[in-house]
């Protein structure tokens, strides 16, 4: 027996209340007038022996309460065998049907042990059987029926997702909690060393768990596609630049020495190129190939590494690429700020992928452009903007384009931001002379748009329109606290309001570094048109099918083998999707972009080295306390589990207390109130 | 005609000391035969058993036709005789358990026998006492007499303690002819002492009457728990327990009555204990026949 909170005992001495009121405490009452004392004699001793055998019940039960209660806080409990609790155990079967387990024929051997297990369970046991993957699967609920069992091992497919022993830990923790009973849990999986969580302690098990392993497999070198970095778009196939990584992870007791392999670039299950590179054992290396001549649209790419091995899995890696022209971006500019579109020109153009085609409109024709031929618009400080115009962006904006204003002078007389609808308070002014000049002094470093900018170092802004942000979010401001970057979502699109110009009146940004990074980021990140999401994904990834306050549209994902995943509700409601297997899914956004992910397995599964003897003692003890007990306990004391004793001592104390109360009630009544005397009386 | 008593609790409700004496006393002796030889004073008749060499000229030959029993008949002398009554208003007496207090049913009880004595023409006094004489009326005959005995029997209040020792000496300064002294009190004293103080009054010929008023409380006590009792006279507080009220302090009570009584008798005193629950009337008509079989 052992307490929680021990200290709490100490209450024990508020057991001294009770024995001071009823035996120390000198007896107060009101003396009774009696003619004369001449025939009493003093008899305390008999007088005090009578009070104490009147109240001695009601003594004790108070005393008991008092000691009740210091036990209640301080929280004991027993330590129980759990075979003596009910003689049962649950068994629960975890198969890992993780990426690394198809390597083989792991995965069926994986099976055959979950199906021995339950060949051997008696009448009446109880099982569980888990597919463990990024989550742990209940195949079943606890039962003893030994086929549903055997069903449900039967039914595990390979999976793509990478092991977490951490996830399975939690798992049989929280079934430990639940069922109250000891477990025994029997892990069929290949003990990948790379499934282990970052912290030891995330392993830790329940005192009455008892952890067996089922090794699958042994260590074997595997060589696997690491990673290949791909344009997600191209514009000029001849300036593509593919890169793989191939990497080898070698068994510690195999001696393998480097090896020659053919690495083949795949496009649309077309080969194009094909290199060989020497791997050395346990080592990457790297193969470049130039140029992708991909056909406009998406196509699914492909590097393979060729020669078997023990996962052949991974001997391949998913990309997407989509080949456009390079897409145009409407400027409107009244022509007050003629070295804004040469600057903002000029950026776009050096921009790696040459990816945007800049046109120039004036303000009153703009209106009459067709919009969605356009990636995005920029307003250059084009002051009054047309009820025209702005229709025609409200409406380009809120069907999923994107539009850049920039605020100048001529802005500053306006009382609204156009198109955002936000409060324009004044122009925040700084002389050019001296050191009057502003800086910025907050940046959002988290958004797509404000990467790579170095928080604009080194950039003098002399004028900035202040901006009352009221629906929108700041992503920079300027050191006097002048919003210098907004964005507001709009419907499925987004506008980006920069509260100062694009030339070098206003402030100097063209002329710094940070420049034409704000310029392709921000380009890129209005061009997106909706999520900005990668194209290349790692299985149990995520992909946002819709921003959040949209409700418009349906999505749609079709996977590898072209199946509709979502279902008609959660065509029209679901925000994202999870991507649960290797292969090309193609989606189609709420806002009705297309896009084709590529989706491949976390390369950690590559790795088969093995989980250390040790540290899968060390798992194996982590529960039952057996590091700590381990050499002087007997071994049954290690798998008791505490039992908590609260319940029945709260119990007990409301019996106590209703027991005092009934017998204080008789003892303490005033005589005239009492039935008894009552009674008497009348009699 | 059926005898009535009264309870003391309907007494405690008759604003009148006058009332109550007349309501007790003319009740009580319409109840016995009203008689004009009947009473406590030497004038009336004493009836007394033959005996051989007495004198037939006494016998009263009208029993002797009924009962064929010879029985003297004795005149007494016609002179009155003096009453006085002594009351104690002492601190004790302000005890009752029920709706009569012990002072009450003191105060009931001289009205009462002033009333019996004016009746029979006597001289009635009365001394108030605690532990020195409060208020004195000497014996008279005098016209008004009664209500000055009543009077002062109702304006009496509540003393201190008892002495008897002091009341009786001027009792005893002022009592110079035969008569009859009823002293009323709860003689909260040892008897040799009560007996001691009282006796000499006896020595002069005086008849003396004790009436030893108690409440049932002070004769059975009940107690359930332990209680502190309070003396009202003194104030001391003693804690006593039920064991000890409901065993030996009975036995003593018991022992100090019969003390008293015994030490009465051994000095011709009368005794009579009244308990103060008992109707007045019941009370009084029993010690006249008591007495009147004694005299």
């Amino acid at each position: 027996m052992g307490f929680l909170a021990p200290w709490f005992l100490a209450g024990v001495a508020a057991v001294g209340l009770p024995i001071w009121i009823h035996l120390l405490k000198r007896h107060k009452t009101d003396p009774r007038l009696f003619p004369s004392l001449m025939f009493f004699e003093k008899r305390e001793m008999s007088s005090v022996k009578h009070r104490r055998l009147e109240h001695i019940l009601l003594f004790a039960l108070r005393a008991l309460m008092l000691i009740l209660l210091a036990l209640l806080f301080a929280n004991p409990f027993i330590k129980r065998d759990p075979a003596a609790i009910g003689g049962k155990k649950v068994l629960v079967i975890a198969v890992d049907h993780s990426f690394s387990m198809r390597a083989a024929d792991h995965l069926s051997k994986a099976k055959d042990e979950a199906l021995s297990l339950i060949a051997g369970l008696k009448p009446g046991d109880q099982a569980q059987v888990i597919a463990l993957g990024g989550q742990v699967q209940a195949l079943t609920q606890i039962l003893s029926d030994p086929g549903e069992l055997r069903v449900a091992v039967q039914s595990i497919q390979p999976g793509d997702s990478r092991a977490s022993f951490g996830e399975l830990a939690r798992y049989i923790r929280t079934l430990s909690e639940s069922t109250h009973l000891p477990l025994e849990v029997h892990l069929a999986s290949d003990l990948q060393k790379t499934a282990l969580p970052p912290g030891f302690a995330d392993l830790r098990l329940d005192a009455s768990t008892t952890l067996v392993f089922h090794q699958i497999g042994k260590p074997a070198t595997n060589v696997a596609v690491e990673n290949v970095v791909a344009p997600a778009r191209i514009f000029d196939p001849k300036k593509v630049r593919v890169q793989a990584t191939i990497t080898s992870f070698a068994a510690p007791d195999e001696s393998v020495e480097k090896s020659q392999k053919n690495v083949s670039l795949v496009l649309n299950n077309k080969v194009l190129q094909t290199k060989t590179v020497e791997v050395p054992a346990g080592g990457r290396a790297q193969v470049e190939f130039l140029a992708l001549d991909a056909p406009y649209g998406f196509s699914k790419g492909e590097v393979r590494v060729d020669g078997a091995d023990t996962l052949p899995a991974d001997d391949r890696f998913y990309f997407a690429v989509e080949r456009t022209d390079p897409r145009k971006v409407l400027f409107v500019d009244d022509g007050r700020h003629p070295r804004a579109q040469l600057y903002y020109r000029a950026a776009l153009d050096s921009s790696g992928d040459s990816a945007f085609q800049m046109e120039v409109v004036r303000p009153d024709v703009a209106g009459n452009q067709q919009l969605s031929h356009y990636a995005f618009v920029v307003l250059d400080d084009i002051g009054t903007v047309s009820s025209t115009l702005e229709d025609a962006l409200k409406k380009y904006v809120n069907a999923g384009g994107s539009v850049l204003i920039a605020l100048g002078p001529a802005s500053a007389a306006q009382p609204k931001v156009p198109l955002v609808d936000e409060t324009i308070e004044a122009a925040a002014y700084a002389g050019r002379e001296g050191d009057r000049f502003l800086n910025v002094s907050e940046i959002d470093a988290g958004h797509p748009a404000m990467r790579s900018v170095e928080r604009f170092s080194g950039v003098k802004f002399y004028q900035a329109i202040h901006v009352t942000p009221a629906k929108s979010r700041v992503l920079a401001r300027l050191n006097d606290q002048t919003p210098l970057v907004l964005e507001r979502q709009m419907g499925e699109g987004k506008v980006l309001v920069f509260t100062s110009t694009f030339d070098n009146v206003t402030n100097d940004l063209p002329l710094h570094a940070s420049w034409v990074p704000f310029v392709e980021r921000s380009a890129a990140y209005l061009a997106g048109s909706g999520a900005e999401q990668p194209v290349n994904l790692v299985v149990d990834s995520y992909v946002e099918l819709r921003a959040a306050d949209s409700k418009s549209a349906a999505a749609e994902v079709l996977d590898p083998d072209g199946k509709r995943l979502l279902s008609l509700e959660e065509a029209t409601t679901a925000k994202n999707f999870a991507v649960n297997k290797e292969g090309f899914f193609e989606l189609k956004t709420a806002s009705g972009r297309h896009t084709l992910l590529a989706v491949h397995a976390d390369r950690r599964e590559s790795d088969l080295a093995v989980i250390p003897d040790e540290t899968l003692a060390l798992w194996r003890a982590t529960g039952s306390d057996q590091t700590a007990a381990g050499a002087s306990g007997p071994e049954n004391e290690r798998d008791k589990k505490p039992w908590p004793l609260w319940p029945w001592l709260l119990l007990l104390l409301l019996v106590v207390a209703m027991a005092e109360s009934l017998v204080a009630d008789r003892h303490l009544r005033p005589a005239a109130d009492n039935p008894e005397t009552r009674r008497k009386e009348a009699a | 005609m059926l005898q009535r008593f009264l309870d003391p609790k309907i007494l405690g409700g008759i604003s009148g000391l006058d009332l109550v004496a007349k309501t007790v006393v003319d009740g009580f002796i319409a109840g016995l035969h009203r008689s004009p030889d009947f009473g406590f004073s030497q004038e009336f008749a004493e009836y007394r058993a033959y005996s051989p060499g007495d004198d037939l000229r006494h016998v009263d030959w009208n029993v002797y036709a009924r009962t064929e029993k010879m029985f003297l008949k004795r005149y007494r002398g016609e002179t009155n005789c003096q009453v006085t009554i002594l009351l104690d208003m002492s601190r004790s007496m302000k005890f009752g358990s029920h709706a009569t207090e012990k002072i009450e049913y003191g105060r009931f009880l001289a009205a009462c026998l002033a009333y019996l004595a004016h009746g029979q023409r006597d001289a009635a006094g009365i001394v108030i006492f605690d532990d020195d004489v409060r208020n004195f009326v000497p014996p008279s005959t005098r016209q008004g007499q009664l209500a000055r005995i009543l009077h002062a029997i109702e304006s009496a209040k509540i003393g201190t303690r008892t002495d008897f020792a002091h009341p009786f000496r001027h009792v005893l300064e002022f009592h110079r002819r035969r008569g009859i002294v009823a002293a009323i009190s709860d003689f909260w004293e040892s008897p040799e002492k009560i007996i001691k103080t009282v006796a000499p009054l006896r020595f002069r010929g005086t008849e003396l009457v004790l009436f030893h008023l108690l409440d049932p409380e002070e004769l059975r006590p009940k107690l359930k728990h332990p209680v502190l009792l309070e003396d009202l006279e003194t104030g001391d507080t003693l804690e006593v327990s039920p064991d000890y009220v409901a065993h030996e302090y009975p036995a003593k009570i018991q022992a100090h009555i019969e003390d008293i009584k015994t030490r009465a008798q051994a000095a011709g005193i009368d005794y009579f204990q009244i308990d103060t629950s008992r109707p007045l009337d019941d009370a009084l008509r029993e010690y006249l026949a008591i007495r009147k079989g004694k005299l």
